[in-house]
């Protein structure tokens, strides 16, 4: 089966291949302004995954360079991040993408019988 | 693990991280490691996730340095193959000697080939030379 790209007029996925921790950091972010030790707690809770500190700071990096997220000004020693209106934008997007191919899936159980 | 010896840990796979980015997140990745740590995470795994993202950190080429990144590794390739050559110009004229003892080598005569697990027996002129480069050797 061949996989292709289709944007479908939505807009180009830019999370498409960026993980699975740049995207929950995003969804984090899309509930306000947030440091790094509070970025794992919130996505431990809120996704039960729990991000090791390498991966998070590698992923804030990638998204800052991306322009979906930026840095504000250091809380004492903890730097704290937002999420860009382009960052949501592109967060919207891919949740998006996700909806529909969760939702051809689970027509697919459904017609199957599974 | 206990704190001191948790906390020498960190610091010094910390260290692995380019200066930029220590400079950036140091003192926060330093915090957060303990904090982690008192949270019950093992020092071991938050040490471990640090060094492969140092390690990531310094494998990914940045986009500014795109160019150096490919320079370097033309230059790793370039190395790589002179090194190659360098160790296969010894063998070639043991290679070119031992010709004249080809009669003595039952590999080399028709019809008498060794059999070699995984090459698919020789019929023809260029399964020969598949076998032959298999042995990495030339009759």
């Amino acid at each position: 089966m061949a996989v292709g790209r289709r944007d479908d007029g939505a807009g180009h996925d830019v999370l498409r291949r960026a993980g699975e921790a740049s995207v929950l950091i995003l969804i984090s972010l899309a509930g306000g302004p947030r440091h790094g030790y509070a970025l794992i707690q919130d996505i431990r809770e809120l996704a039960g995954v729990e991000l090791g500190p390498g991966t998070l700071y590698g992923a804030l990096d990638r998204l800052e360079r991306l322009g979906l997220i930026e840095s504000l000004p250091a809380d004492d020693r903890r730097l704290p991040y937002r999420i860009t209106a382009p960052g949501a934008a592109a967060l919207r997007v891919h949740l998006d993408s996700l909806e529909r191919v969760s939702a051809a899936g689970r027509l697919r159980l459904r017609l199957g019988g599974i | 693990m206990d704190g001191p010896r948790a906390a020498r840990l960190i610091e010094t796979v910390l260290r692995c991280y380019p200066a930029r980015w220590r400079r950036r997140h140091g003192e926060e990745a330093a915090e957060l490691a303990a904090l982690l740590i008192r949270d019950g995470s093992p020092a071991g795994s938050v040490a471990w996730s640090y060094l492969a993202g140092a390690a990531r950190e310094r494998l990914t080429p940045r986009p500014g340095l795109r160019l150096t990144a490919v320079a370097c590794a033309l230059l790793v390739a370039a190395c790589a193959l002179g090194v190659s050559a360098g160790l296969l110009a010894p063998a070639a004229p043991a290679r070119a000697a031992s010709t004249s003892q080809a009669p003595g080598r039952a590999h080399c005569r028709p019809g008498s080939p060794e059999p070699v697990p995984g090459v698919i027996p020789a019929t023809g002129r260029p399964q020969v030379i598949i076998w032959e480069a298999a042995h990495g050797r030339s009759c």
